[in-house]
This record gives C-alpha cells, sequence and structure tokens, in this order.
C-alpha cells in the first residue's frame, strides 16, 4: 500500500489597501448641502438682478419718446444769450407704395380732395411706374392726420429731421449750410461738422441776436441809401476777441437751402480782402511809437505837397490845403499822406512789416470758418512799397484782420484770437503782450481826436467816447484801380478802457442828394446830400446811427464787474 | 475656522447681491428720471424755437408797426438811471459816469 503525502505551504500575504478617514475637516454631507445652496444662492442673485431689473426696465419704454436717430443727429446752435440760432427738429415724410394700391382712381379723388393746388398727372404717372415715391416731405401735422385718416395702406410715413434757421437771413455767413446728407458745407456747420454730429449739448456762439438785428438793419438802410453793391459791419470785443456781431450783405436766407453762386455773396468780413487805404495809418502811427522813433508830438516839419518814388510814382496829398507842418498826432487826424510816408520811412521795412505781423494783418487768420481770405503776398522791395503800404496802399487784408490790429494797437498791446465760439474763459489765464507799455494810451487818444476834431466826426455819438480812422480807397478791378470806393471806418469805445471795436465797410457807394446829414457837435447844423463820396459822409454815418441803436445795449447788458 | 470663512464668503455675497439689486432699482429710478428728463427738454427746446421765433427782433418790429402807431425810439443813455441799494436807502445816479472828455 502506497501513501500520498501532500505539503501544505503557508505564506504571509500582506495586503496594502486599508480603510482611512478622509483628510478633510468637511462631511460629505455637509458639502452637499453647502452646494445645493450655493448653486440656489447664485441662482436667486441672477433671478433678482437681470430678471427684476429687466422687468422695471420695460415699465419705462412705454412712456418715452424714441431718441432720435444718431444717423441724422445734429446739435443746435444757440447765441451767447441762449437763442436758438438753429435747431433741428422732428419731421415726418409721408410716401406711396404704387404696389400696394387698390383703388387708384379712389386714391387719386381722395388726395385731389386734400390737396387743392395738386398736379393730379404727374401723381397719375407716378402711380402707373410701381416704384415708392414721397408725396410730400416735412408734412404739416394737419395734412398728415388727414392723409392717415385716408387707412389706405399704401400710404406710408417715414420720421426725419430738418434743421430750421428762426433767424432766416440774420447770421447765413457765419452759421452756412448742410447738404442733403446732412454734412456741412459751408460756415460754422462745415467747420464744427463733426462735433455738431458728437455733441449732446447745443453749440454756443458769442453772436448776440439782438445785436445784430440792429446792425444789419442799419447796414440794409445805408446800403440803399448810398446804392452800395455790397456792405459790412463786425463788432468785437477788444480784450478777449468775442464776436458780438458779424454782418455780411447781401446775405441770404438759409431756410432756402439755396445753391449760392453769385461772388457778391461772399463773407465780405472774413474772405473778401481789401485795399483799405488810410485806415492803415494808423497802423504806422503805432508802429512808430511801438518803436519809440515817435511821439505823438513829434513834429514833421516842411513837408512837400508831393512826393516821388522809385519808377515815376508820385505820391501826393489828397488835400491841397494840408499844412507842411504836422506832429504826428497831427498827421493822423488829417489823414496826411506825406506825413505818413515820412514816418513809414523813419521806421524802415523790416521793422514795419515785424509789427504789422505781430498785429496779425499780413498772413491769412486762424478762424472758426473755412471761408477766410487770404491776404495777398507783398514783395517790400518792389519800388516804394514802403511809403504806399504807410498810408495803406498796395497792401490788402480783411476786415476781420483790420478789426483785430485795432484790438491789439488799443486794448493794452495784447494778443486776442477773433472767435464765434463761446468759451469758459478763465481769467487767470494770461494774455500774450506783443506790444510795448505805453502805446495803446496814446493811440487811443489820437483815435479820439480823429472823431472829434477829424475826419470821422459824424461817429462822435455823446456818451460812448468813440475813437477811430477813416480809410477811403480805390477798388482794384482786376489789378487795376477803379472810380469806385471802398469805404471804411474802424472804431473803438470808450476810448477810456476800450471794450469794443466796431468796422463798417461800404462797398462801390455814390453820393445821396436827398440824405440830411445832423451834426454831431452839438450845433444842430443839417446838410443836405453829401458833399463827397468819401467814408467820412458815408461808412462814418453809418456806424454813428449803429452806434446809436446798440451803445445803450452794450452798455447795460453787459456790465463787466 | 475654515467653515466660518465659508459662511461669511455666503453671506457677503448674499449682502452684495441684495446691495446690487438696490442699486440696480435706484438705476431704474435714475434712468426713468433721466428719460423723462430729455423728453421734458425736447418739449421745451420746441417751446424755446417757437418763442425764439415769434419773439425775434424783426418779428417784433413787424408787430410793433402793425399794431401801434408810434414808432420804436431809442434809448440816450443820458437819460439811463443807476440804482443802488445801500442799507434799505435806494440811490438814484445817473448811469453814464461823467469824465473830462466828454
Amino acid at each position: 500500500m502506497s501513501e500520498k503525502k501532500n505539503n501544505v505551504t503557508l505564506e504571509e500575504y500582506e495586503n496594502e489597501f486599508s480603510y482611512k478617514k478622509s483628510k478633510t475637516n468637511l462631511n460629505i454631507e455637509f458639502n452637499r448641502i453647502a452646494f445645493i445652496f450655493f448653486v440656489f444662492l447664485i441662482i436667486s442673485t441672477i433671478y433678482s438682478i437681470q430678471l427684476l431689473h429687466l422687468g422695471s426696465l420695460k415699465k419705462i419704454t412705454n412712456n418715452i419718446k424714441p431718441p432720435i436717430t444718431k444717423k441724422n443727429y445734429r446739435a443746435d446752435i444757440i447765441d451767447r444769450n441762449g437763442n436758438y440760432l438753429v435747431k433741428t427738429v422732428d419731421s415726418i415724410n409721408v410716401g406711396i407704395h404704387p404696389t400696394k394700391v387698390i383703388d387708384k382712381k379712389h386714391l387719386l379723388l381722395m388726395l385731389n380732395h386734400i390737396y387743392e393746388n395738386m398736379n393730379l398727372s404727374r401723381i397719375k404717372k407716378k402711380l402707373d411706374q410701381d416704384k415708392f415715391f414721397y408725396l410730400e416731405k416735412n408734412i404739416r401735422p394737419k395734412r398728415y392726420e388727414e392723409l392717415m385718416m385716408l387707412g389706405d395702406k399704401s400710404i406710408s410715413s417715414e420720421a426725419s429731421l430738418i434743421r430750421l434757421y428762426p433767424q432766416d437771413n440774420l447770421f447765413s455767413h457765419i452759421i452756412g449750410q448742410i447738404d442733403n446728407d446732412n454734412n456741412g458745407i459751408s460756415g460754422i456747420e462745415k467747420f464744427f461738422d463733426e462735433e455738431l454730429k458728437k455733441i449732446n449739448e447745443p453749440l454756443k456762439l458769442t453772436v448776440d441776436v439782438d445785436i445784430q438785428f440792429l446792425i444789419r438793419e442799419e447796414l440794409l438802410r445805408f446800403q440803399k441809401i448810398f446804392e452800395a453793391k455790397g456792405s459790412a459791419a463786425i463788432l468785437m470785443n477788444v480784450n478777449n476777441g468775442e464776436i458780438l456781431s458779424m454782418v455780411s450783405l447781401p446775405d441770404f436766407n438759409l431756410n432756402k437751402r439755396e445753391t449760392i453762386k453769385d461772388v457778391n455773396y461772399i463773407n465780405r468780413i472774413t474772405k473778401g480782402t481789401y485795399e483799405l487805404g488810410s485806415v492803415f495809418k494808423t497802423f504806422t502811427v503805432a508802429s512808430g511809437i511801438n518803436e519809440g522813433l515817435i511821439e505823438p508830438d513829434t513834429e514833421f516839419l516842411d513837408s512837400k505837397k508831393s512826393i516821388s518814388c522809385g519808377k515815376n510814382h508820385n505820391i501826393k496829398e489828397y488835400d491841397n490845403k494840408m499844412p507842411t507842418d504836422l506832429t504826428v498826432e497831427q498827421i493822423l487826424i488829417k489823414s496826411g499822406n506825406i506825413g505818413s510816408v515820412r514816418i513809414v520811412r523813419k521806421i524802415g521795412i523790416e521793422k514795419h512789416k515785424s509789427f504789422l505781423q505781430t498785429i496779425g494783418i499780413l498772413d491769412k487768420i486762424d478762424f472758426d470758418i473755412n471761408e477766410v481770405g487770404k491776404p495777398q503776398p507783398i514783395d517790400w522791395y518792389e519800388g516804394c512799397k514802403l511809403e504806399t503800404i504807410g498810408f495803406g496802399h498796395g497792401i490788402t487784408t480783411t476786415i476781420l484782420q483790420l478789426a483785430k490790429g485795432y484790438s491789439i494797437i488799443t486794448n493794452g498791446g495784447y494778443d486776442i484770437k477773433p472767435t464765434l465760439i463761446k468759451k469758459n474763459l478763465d481769467k487767470k489765464n494770461k494774455r500774450k503782450k506783443v506790444l510795448n507799455n505805453g502805446v495803446s494810451k496814446k493811440m487811443n487818444t489820437i483815435l479820439r481826436k480823429v472823431v472829434s476834431e477829424g475826419t470821422a466826426k459824424l461817429v462822435n455819438v455823446e456818451g460812448y467816447q468813440v475813437g477811430g480812422k477813416t480809410g477811403t480807397a480805390e477798388q482794384v478791378n482786376n489789378s487795376i484801380y477803379s472810380n469806385t470806393k471802398i469805404n471804411t471806418l474802424a472804431s473803438i469805445f470808450p476810448t477810456e478802457n476800450p471794450k469794443y471795436v466796431l468796422v463798417v465797410m461800404l462797398e462801390s457807394t455814390k453820393n445821396n442828394k436827398e440824405y440830411i446829414y445832423e451834426y454831431r457837435d452839438g450845433s444842430g447844423f443839417k446838410l443836405k446830400g453829401s458833399p463827397r463820396n468819401t467814408a467820412g459822409w458815408t461808412s462814418v454815418e453809418a456806424a454813428g446811427k449803429i452806434i446809436d441803436k446798440i451803445g445803450p445795449i452794450l452798455a447795460t447788458k453787459y456790465i463787466e464787474n | 475656522m475654515k467653515k466660518a470663512i465659508f459662511i461669511a464668503i455666503l453671506i457677503s455675497i448674499l449682502a452684495t447681491s441684495l446691495v446690487k439689486n438696490s442699486t440696480k432699482e435706484i438705476e431704474d429710478k435714475i434712468s426713468v428720471v433721466n428719460e423723462n428728463i430729455r423728453s421734458l427738454k425736447s418739449e421745451l427746446g420746441d417751446v424755446l424755437l417757437e418763442y425764439n421765433y415769434l419773439s425775434a427782433p424783426d418779428k417784433l418790429t413787424q408787430y410793433q408797426s402793425q399794431f401801434f402807431e408810434k414808432d420804436l425810439i431809442k434809448i440816450d443813455i443820458k437819460k439811463i438811471k443807476k440804482l443802488t441799494e445801500n442799507n434799505n436807502h435806494i440811490k438814484i445816479s445817473d448811469f453814464l459816469e461823467k469824465n473830462n472828455d466828454e
């Protein structure tokens, strides 16, 4: 018998798995509750913020007007007192979809009832073309209501915007025009095109509606009296360059939106460049005083009646009775040509050129509209250019630059920038002084005497201390001097402490035999008919009447504390 | 400690959502007021435009000649007087100060 042997081997087994407690301190139950609570919190937060908010917005949308579409938006323009010069208003255009017309005859009959003078054959022709057309743009509310009452589905309306000019012609040269695509094409509308499309508040100008109206009325009157081809006037604050009024005639009605092609409609203040004659003598005297070469009492003795210079150029006095011995002050009061030539020769080319550049006469001016003229370049070394410039011939500039020049000379010698845009001027902002001390005081005294004793007596309006200088120049047509005149007065007031400069220009004037002049010397003397076609009898008279009317407004409305 | 931080965060979120919600409500009110102002501004603009048109200097001159017999007169600056109040006393003086020049 065999025996079976079985061997059993026992080995020690080591299992690496062992149950351990989670290392986190939070238990699983708390995590679940917190997570659910957190999700619930987030959802409730989103709900409370978003849904409640949207719900509340729904309430207000029913009560408000839709905002003006930015596509056609253009900001309003107001004057310095907040009066509208331009306003964009809502408008409605009504048109017809011919394809939606059910009964053409019936529609034409109804339209004929609403529009008494309508060209029905034209409407019928358009209806047959099956293409949408406008029946009437910028429709009146009453007519719009009548058309809608027809209940015809082919008649549709669309909201649009129109630009209204409540002052019609009054600011045409300043504001300018826009085209059908809402783009500015002239004046402020063009220069500030981008800004007007962006800004929410109205653009505020420095002009005053009442003053502009009064000046325009007087200019229109005197343009008619002296049969002038055109005229212009500017009233500006000499201390900060703010323009209160800028009138150029003829002007145009902005609401008619006509295309202006006639050159006579040029802006005579900013675009037209003119030889302005003796008003430049003020600059000659101021230049000499500024350089310290002359004083108001400096004498120029033994002056000849005429002097020659260059090639066959002869310079004469306009009046043979002009004394041969004159002081600087008397030269300006009597508007002496020879005296002015002697002064400018003493100054010399470089210094006088530099002076005219300093006061902004020679170069194109930086202004708030694009319609700005460029003074003709001068060859200072040609013939007797310096001498003729001394008394205001052979040099051109704009009326705007003339006003700027007179401002700097009379305001203490501070540079200014003429502007049409009302800004919040910082009183602490230091002005740049460009002329020497004492020049303005001396010049203001002389300019006052020109009015009280000299060629501008008709503008000696009592109570305003008006100072100024006249200029009568022959108009240059195609580089040839003609018989027509440019009559100008550049005035400042009050001369004790000048606040305003007023320049009045009448172009191509004629004598008036019927007009009655009332002398302002207190004598009560009246003169019928203009003795001469000069500035002293035309633009000076116009300026006097303008100051008569605007003076009380300027004195009381714009009191500076 | 960590439990306390977690609860604090939750309370902060809750508080923030409440504050945010009340802010939105205020914003809504501001929005409503702004919209109302905008529409009123628009109406005011239309009324002002009408006023400016009807009271424009040329219109007033036209009305004057249409409804009144007498012409408008210009004011003489020498006749304008200035009222100055000082200790309940009103002093009347010439508007135009006299100087040597005039």
